[in-house]
């Protein structure tokens, strides 16, 4: 009973404080742009959530005897758990906001989703059924999960970037338009002052599109650098999952409807950095291939549950639950 | 030129593969294999003060019967050609170095050298492949016919969108194999595919059985596209990836101040010594060689030859699964508690290597079957005791299996995989115990039931009642008299009899069947090495190779870097590094430096 109440309180205490995270962003950026001071505190924030999260799944671990990711519930906490982690990580390295306005709203809706009434039936935690009962439980599932949340934000960064890249291209069409316009109007003005008010323009103009291009730069980058790491955890989990299934199954590829599905974003995620092995590689086309790969792990991770068939269809083992 | 010579030759340079070497005495093979591969070649052009350390590494590389010749002459080659060159332009200097690793490069070679020179060549122009295939036709002149389209193929399939097309692809069709139900009879097909409402305006049952997407995983379309694939892995490895560990051993020295300050990353630090910038590079962990003026660094070099592996790791998986379904053995049994079965019996072979062995022979005896149960009465595991005997009838192993500790003997794995009720053990009014065979009851869902019936009267009447029993599990047994209505629950190891209209029952005992699944599976050995071969160069993938180059000019030092990964990160930690970098006094710069760095 106390280990239920612990975790009621610390399930809300981590969703307010996201929330109030998120509400604290928005008005900075919305209103008072860049105030150090609140910026500094929703990073306090971030913090307290991950310490809640802990919190939460150690509660979990101890009161059910087993590792707390064992149904989609259980799996949930630990998806907004990795995003804090990864939140929590490069806020040692200062220098990645982007980042962390992505995992900060991805806690949130994770979070909020998991605390909706939504799952409601499937938040008490379940026996294990046999074919769990493995130390290869832990390895996989932490491996996926930590996978799907880091290339989560990696391809969410990178969605980030395909609107910022085609917002800009409308913008300097308009751009282009305006100045034509101006180029019209002095015709009848002396040639040197259009001619200095030209220079002006366009200088304003490249400093704008200076900035742009930094960022696009930056948000490509890191969500290569998240998709790859993404990719290293997502390659383990897949494999550590095919050893474990060679124990328990006596095969270490079964086509059940979850790996497959794994192994299709495995690929889609090697397509993404094959594309960037290239001489000049476009950002846009990465990009592209990232937000595919964006919509595939969610059809990973919650499609294949849905249809609930196959051996992941966490807690219903035809086989092995009598 | 020659003292500056003479006092790059100190310390640093010298020490950083020294104390490799200290550090890697025990491990020496793996660690000078390493060397053989990334260290050594990266001077085709040595500069005097680094032959002394570099002969120690060709040393220790003939100590572990590596080839030697190659190394030795290619490096007094090369350092003529560096002082003839020395002078040139940056792009002749290339051209030159082409053609003399032409000369060089095949006397030395493991693997087939002609093809990947060429694709050497062809990243040196501009990392297009059209040189390289425009070369080969040239090739094809002096060389056979045949060669000539080999290379044309190889050129094609290393093709990296045609590579890109075929992940999606293998992608695209799982993805279908998962959406259509597998394995069903066509019939299913008709139902779920109509011709004349088609899905999407075209898809019909024509289509799923005539391209075999009734069985995805095993349709030809499938595996043909695996096997294009892995053709295009191998072509890729071979013809692009083998080359750019020659094109990364070239990289060295820059003499240009032009060229450096081309870098991704650049900076120029006034007032310094470019020992001092060796000594912290070498502190960050860098590999740094200094030759005269000129400084080369660099780290992380296993990030860039890591992919090479993760491509060797997935061909490796890709052998082993083929060798999986080709040369497997399976099969499934359900056996009741205290039987007995002959492995060979139960095992099927799965493709035309599948061997059978010795092991074959061996008799499986099921000494009992079991659950474990959670205090709410769900099964926490199930256990098989099993004894294996040889063809003489002598136990050669006995264990205990649950899910997920299978049993291993000779190659053959036998699982734990499911389980049902073979019999009820009963008295009747204390006689017997009789044996009453249950059968398996579908009435709801997937969950088990099991039911058995006891006549009672006259068995050769056309009505006969009797006692209904059924069961969920081994733990209890539910009992129903001869009008159907519920009478009791009886646990078998309770021996508590009951009473129906008169008739005393005791339930004695449940016996179970074990659901055995045995295999063997020659292929697994090699999958899993690969599987770790795959963890491991995926991880390693990550590290980043980073360069830097630096010249001294003056009492400036340029300073010039890349990276091929950590973009984001490596102008940080130049910075940081750069920062570290003492000024000079401007009298006594050579002085000071060599008491820094001594």
């Amino acid at each position: 009973m106390i280990f239920s109440t612990v975790e009621h309180i610390l399930t809300h205490i981590s969703f307010s404080i996201v929330s109030i995270i998120i509400t604290m962003r928005l008005i900075s950026f919305f209103l008072v742009d860049g105030i150090v001071q609140l910026y500094d505190s929703s990073e306090k924030g971030m913090i307290v959530t991950f310490l809640c999260l802990t919190g939460l799944l150690v509660t979990r671990w101890t009161y059910s005897g087993h590792f707390p990711l064992s149904n989609l519930y259980e799996s949930l906490i630990f998806l907004s758990w990795s995003f804090s982690l990864i939140h929590i990580v490069p806020y040692f390295k200062k220098n990645k906001k982007y980042l962390s306005t992505i995992t900060g709203s991805s806690v949130v809706f994770t979070q909020g989703f998991t605390t909706s009434g939504l799952l409601t039936e499937i938040d008490q935690s379940s026996i294990l059924v046999p074919a769990l009962q493995s130390e290869w439980l832990i390895m996989h599932v932490t491996m996926m999960i930590l996978g799907y949340a880091s290339l989560l934000c990696g391809s969410l960064l990178s969605i980030a970037l395909l609107v910022i890249t085609f917002r800009k291209n409308k913008k300097i069409i308009s751009i282009k338009n305006l100045l034509l316009n101006e180029s019209f109007f002095f015709i009848e003005i002396e040639y040197m002052n259009e001619r200095s008010n030209l220079l002006q323009n366009t200088s304003f103009f490249s400093a704008k599109n200076y900035y742009r291009s930094q960022l696009i730069q930056q948000l490509d980058y890191w969500s290569s650098r998240g998709i790859s790491l993404g990719f290293i955890f997502l390659t383990i989990g897949i494999l550590s999952g095919a050893v474990w299934a060679n124990e328990a199954w006596g095969s270490y590829w079964n086509w059940d409807p979850k790996e497959t599905w794994a192994f299709i974003t495995w690929i889609i995620f090697a397509i993404y950095l094959h594309t960037r092995t290239t001489r000049n590689p476009k950002c846009a086309n990465s990009a592209i291939v990232a937000s595919i790969g964006f919509l595939i792990i969610w059809i990973c991770y919650f499609g294949v549950n849905l249809l609930g068939i196959g051996l992941h269809s966490y807690g219903s083992f035809t086989l092995l639950a009598n | 030129m020659g003292s500056l010579h003479l006092t790059s030759s100190r310390p640093q340079s010298q020490s950083i593969p020294l104390s490799k070497l200290q550090n890697g005495t025990t491990g020496c093979c793996t660690k000078t294999r390493c060397c053989y591969y990334g260290y050594y070649p990266f001077f085709p052009k040595p500069p005097f003060s680094l032959r002394n350390s570099q002969i120690s590494y060709s040393f220790c590389c003939r100590n572990n019967g590596l080839a030697l010749g190659f190394t030795v002459s290619y490096k007094l080659e090369t350092s003529k050609d560096n002082i003839l060159t020395q002078s040139k332009k940056k792009k002749k200097k290339e051209e030159e170095e082409d053609k003399k690793s032409k000369i060089v490069v095949p006397e030395s070679n493991e693997e087939a050298p002609s093809l990947s020179e060429e694709g050497t060549a062809g990243i040196s122009n501009g990392g297009t492949r059209q040189p390289a295939t425009r070369k080969s036709q040239l090739g094809g002149v002096g060389g056979s016919w045949k060669s000539s389209i080999w290379r044309r193929v190889l050129a094609i399939l290393s093709n990296l969108p045609l590579a890109l097309a075929e992940m999606a692809a293998v992608a695209a069709l799982m993805a279908l194999g998962t959406v259509i139900d597998q394995g069903e009879t066509p019939d299913f097909y008709f139902h779920k595919y109509p011709e004349d409402n088609p899905v999407l305006g075209f898809f019909t049952w024509r289509w799923v059985l005539t391209l075999g997407f009734d069985h995805m995983f095993t349709s030809p379309i499938f595996f043909g596209t695996l096997a294009l694939l892995g053709a295009s892995l191998m072509a890729c490895t071979y013809t692009t990836q083998i080359p750019l560990v020659r094109v990364a051993r070239r990289w060295s020295f820059l003499y240009s101040a032009e060229v450096i300050r081309k870098q991704e990353y650049t900076d120029i630090l006034p007032q310094a010594s470019i020992k001092d910038l060796g000594v912290i590079l070498m502190g960050a962990g860098y590999e740094v060689f200094l030759e005269g003026p000129s400084l080369y660094a660099f780290k992380g070099l296993a990030g860039r030859f890591a992919p090479i592996g993760v491509h060797l790791a997935l061909l490796l998986i890709m052998a082993g699964g083929t060798l999986s379904s080709a040369g497997s053995f399976r099969g499934s049994v359900t056996v009741p508690q205290g039987l007995n079965f002959v492995v060979g019996d139960v095992l099927g072979p799965s493709g035309f290597l599948s061997m059978p062995s010795e092991a074959f022979n061996t008799e499986v005896h099921v000494n009992r079957f079991y659950m474990d149960y959670y205090d709410s009465g769900e099964v926490r595991q199930f256990h098989t005791d099993l004894s294996l005997l040889d063809l003489n009838g002598k136990e050669v192993m006995r264990k205990t299996i649950s899910v997920n500790d299978p049993l291993r003997y000779g190659g053959i794995t036998i699982y734990q995989t499911d389980w049902s009720l073979s019999a009820l053990q009963i008295l009747k009014d204390n006689e017997g115990p009789f044996n009453l065979a249950m059968a398996p009851l579908q009435i709801n869902g997937d969950k088990k039931l099991y039911g058995t019936f006891l006549p009672i009267g006259d068995v050769n009447s056309p009505d006969v009642k009797g006692i209904s029993m059924l069961a969920r599990d081994l733990q209890s047994i539910v009992l129903y008299d001869q009008q159907g209505r519920f009478v009791g629950v009886r646990r078998p190891d309770s021996k508590l009899p009951i009473d129906i209209d008169g008739i005393k029952i005791v339930i004695v005992d449940a016996i179970g069947s074990t659901g055995l699944d045995i295999k063997t599976d020659p292929g697994v050995a090699i999958v899993y090495a690969g599987f770790g071969a795959l963890m491991l160069t995926t991880c390693i993938s990550f590290l980043s190779h980073s360069q830097i180059w630096a010249l001294q000019d003056g009492t400036e030092v340029i300073i010039g870097g890349k990276t091929n990964r950590a973009k984001g990160e490596f102008p940080e930690e130049m910075n940081l590094l750069l920062d570290q970098v003492p000024e000079l006094v401007e009298s006594s710069s050579p002085k000071q430096s060599d008491v820094i760095s001594g």
